[in-house]
């Protein structure tokens, strides 16, 4: 390959931060407000805040094939078509047979290469970890000790859930901390029904999902433009009210007021360059995704925010004389400890009865059951445990087709809102296990010249173990309400990847021999690295991990130009 | 085995012999829903007879009353598309094995009552574990198809894209679907 060096003297900022999501959102809002100079590269196409979300406000009989994925979008969009396999959506997921990767074991990569990346497409629910999550590794023996405890983030957690916005009911549980929380989303009559129940016979407490959506907004979330929740439901397509939490909606929006921010777009980083005598970094090469032209752009700190895989890959990518297998390889668990939460498993039934109860508004949101095994005095033969998400709904006309009958009387029938059925999925926790990895494969490029991504991971005998129990707990509340035909399932689908919650590649430690990165998220052999998205876990915990990747990244935000100032980087 | 082989292979297990134009229209699918450029290609599949069968059982399914009826809403030009571009190869000839099959019996020269029980009698024999079969197929995109239209949403639904808040309700005889189903 030809390629056009073009080193661009003068392209130098205090930090570069790599990525644009969830994570490269935080990172840039808070070093840019600090006072430093922020070049933000995003390797995918741009998408602009309202004006680009170009479903957002389409009717269902304004889509080509109503909603439905196509055969040819099915297949250009193989990792993400077990969930949000919608045309309205579509256009958020990347293309993967642009963007091939290799599965030496199944694990389905699910990607949004554009602005705002998977802030954009993500679940919103927003829980803290417990004081037990960071304890857990080392009072078992699993993987390693985390090099920070609950405490160390709850300032952080405070400080980064009045900025997100996030609705929730306070419930005072040792086993899933209370976030600051505007009000909490309503829950229907059988949901009601169920938490009663389940409190009363099983002693287990349910609350209402706690999601990143603005059900009150503060005047800094209005500053923004920001505005209440409409219940559409409508979230993939993006959120043309910027109620839910995106680094659209958010922190961009606050990164770039101080006018310290640039973000370049298609920019795809190759590796980081080393100054191996400094056992420093300098900056990092990029090749424009359309076309080609290589550039360096060069800053005193470096955050990589480019999601799990892609981080720990261009630290992998990034070697030198110091570092022969990747930027801080020393310990070789670099790809390694690769995580993710395994789901595709609960129980649903039929509901009798509630046929005039109802609902205004599309919730974008479900119940939440807190994880309640190995909990406490509960003691399983399996470690950690699992949460479920799911609530109770109306079928809609789509009932039709598995009904019998047809006809006026039919017709009539499907203008009413059908019987209820409820749903309860399992999130369980999966352990950190060093052959569950990826690795690049440098035989095999991608069209940038780059070293394909190789999945080489799968559930061990303890998710198994737990499995079992996230089947038969489900269906046991749903019997303790009384409801009807409780069927506990596990989709054989399930594998890595689902859960869209990869992480634990570039683990942090307190022992550079065990570990990638230190306590504030830095590579321990080059300090002016910082990886603060999945990437860093040491381990999974069983909630969404959002949150926490948000409460560290600014952690290390806080961290880096506290060092920057006192000359230390 | 060519495909068009095993079609006819698996037509001559079921006891039947396709017409030309359905195994035509097995293969010119098959063809188009393989190209890339499906979405932008248009042309029919199914003979003019055909058509005609499936306007007058999606019609059967969701007939003109008060309020608009499947042929209405465009429903038998979009289940076309609809076959092409998002049902795999199994799907489609299952459909048209049973286009064919009310072909053969003459369905549009018997009277609407005789025409109710061909289909009563289509339905009562569709395999009821949720694969493709002709009934299922037809009767889902004949649904999907009116119930996510225009006139059949405003006729059919209290229809709120905005709705502004959530709260649990208590719902009056005759109260509409809100139609939240496919907001995604």
């Amino acid at each position: 390959m030809n390629l056009n060096i073009k080193a661009d003297q003068g392209q130098t900022y205090d930090a570069i931060v790599v990525g644009s999501g969830m994570t490269g959102g935080w990172a840039a809002k808070e070093l840019t407000e600090k006072g430093l100079k922020v070049l933000m590269l995003e390797r995918g196409y741009e998408i602009k805040h309202v004006e680009d979300y170009k479903t957002a406000f389409k009717d269902p009989w304004e889509f080509e094939h109503r909603g439905k994925i196509s055969n040819v979008a099915a297949e250009e969009h193989y990792a993400t078509m077990y969930f949000s396999a919608k045309e309205g959506s579509q256009y958020m997921f990347t293309n993967d047979k642009e963007h091939p990767y290799v599965q030496k074991r199944p694990f389905n990569w699910i990607r949004a290469y554009h602005t705002g990346g998977k802030s954009l497409v993500w679940g919103k629910h927003t829980y803290r970890w417990n004081q037990e999550d960071f304890l857990a590794n080392a009072k078992q023996g699993i993987g390693i000790d985390w090099p920070i405890r609950y405490e160390d983030l709850v300032p952080w957690y405070s400080y980064v859930e009045k900025f997100v916005g996030i609705s929730g009911q306070a419930e005072k549980l040792a086993v899933l901390p209370d976030s600051h929380f505007q009000p909490g989303m309503a829950m229907t009559a059988p949901e009601i029904h169920l938490k009663n129940s389940v409190a009363q016979k099983l002693n287990r407490p349910i609350t209402i999902g706690r999601v990143a959506h603005l059900t009150n907004p503060q005047p800094w979330h209005t500053a923004l433009g920001r505005a209440s929740c409409q219940f559409r439901n409508r979230c993939t397509r993006g959120c043309p009210f910027g109620a839910y939490f995106s680094s659209l909606a958010a922190t961009l929006p606050a990164a770039r007021q101080t006018n310290r921010l640039t973000v370049v777009h298609n920019a795809i980083v190759q590796e980081i360059i080393l100054d191996d005598k400094a056992q420093k970094a300098k900056g990092v090469r990029v090749i424009d995704q359309n076309t080609m032209e290589v550039r360096e752009f060069y800053a005193k700190v470096i955050f990589l925010n480019a999601g799990t895989i892609g981080s720990t890959s261009i630290l992998m990518n990034s070697k030198s004389a110091r570092f022969p297998n990747g930027l801080g390889n020393d310990s070789d668990q670099l790809g390694r400890n690769l995580m993710d939460h395994h789901l595709a498993i609960g129980a649903r039934a039929d509901i009798d009865g509630f046929e005039n109860d109802y609902y205004f508004g599309a919730r974008p949101g479900s119940l939440y059951i807190p994880r309640f095994r190995n909990w406490g005095n509960d003691k399983r033969d399996y470690l950690r445990g699992f949460g479920y998400q799911g609530g109770a709904s109306r079928a809609d006309w789509s009932r039709g087709a598995a009904e019998t009958g047809f006809g006026a009387d039919f017709k009539k029938k499907m203008t009413q809102p059908g019987p209820w059925k409820i749903n309860l999925s399992g999130f369980g926790e999966v352990l950190p296990d060093p052959n569950n990895r990826f690795y690049l494969d440098n035989n095999q490029l991608d069209k940038w010249g780059q070293p394909q991504v190789v999945f080489d991971a799968d559930f061990g005998e303890n998710e198994r173990a737990m499995r079992k129990d996230i089947m038969n707990d489900g269906a046991e509340m749903l019997e303790a309400a009384g409801f009807k035909n409780v069927v506990a399932y596990d989709n054989p689908v399930a594998h890595m990847g689902l859960g869209i919650h990869e992480m634990g590649t570039a683990r942090m430690g307190k022992d550079p021999k065990t570990s990638v990165l230190n306590k504030f998220n830095q590579v321990h052999a080059c300090k002016n690295v910082f990886v603060t998205d999945g990437s860093g876990m040491t381990s999974a915990s069983n909630v969404n991990p959002s949150l926490t990747y948000m409460a560290l990244t600014a952690r290390a935000a806080d961290h880096a130009v506290a060092q920057l100032k006192a000359r230390n980087l | 085995m060519t495909r068009r082989e095993a079609v006819t292979h698996v037509a001559w297990i079921l006891g039947g012999v396709f017409s030309a134009p359905t195994i035509q229209a097995m293969n010119r699918w098959q063809e188009m829903s393989l190209s890339p450029n499906a979405v932008h290609q248009t042309g029919a599949f199914l003979t003019e007879t055909q058509h005609e069968i499936m306007a007058r059982v999606a019609d059967l399914i969701i007939p003109r009353t008060d309020t608009p009826g499947a042929v209405d809403a465009g429903v038998p030009d979009f289940m076309e598309v609809m076959l092409r571009d998002c049902y795999k190869k199994p799907a489609q000839d299952a459909f048209l094995m049973g286009v064919d099959g009310l072909e053969k019996k003459g369905f549009l020269k018997l009277s609407p009552g005789e025409q109710t029980a061909t289909l009563r009698q289509i339905e009562a024999d569709a395999p009821k574990d949720g694969s493709p079969s002709f009934w299922l197929i037809t009767k889902e995109l004949t649904l999907l198809v009116y119930y996510t239209s225009e006139a059949g949403i405003k006729a059919s639904f209290d229809y709120q894209p905005i709705p502004g808040r959530f709260e649990a309700i208590k719902i009056k005889p005759g109260q509409k679907d809100f139609m939240y189903g496919n907001q995604a």
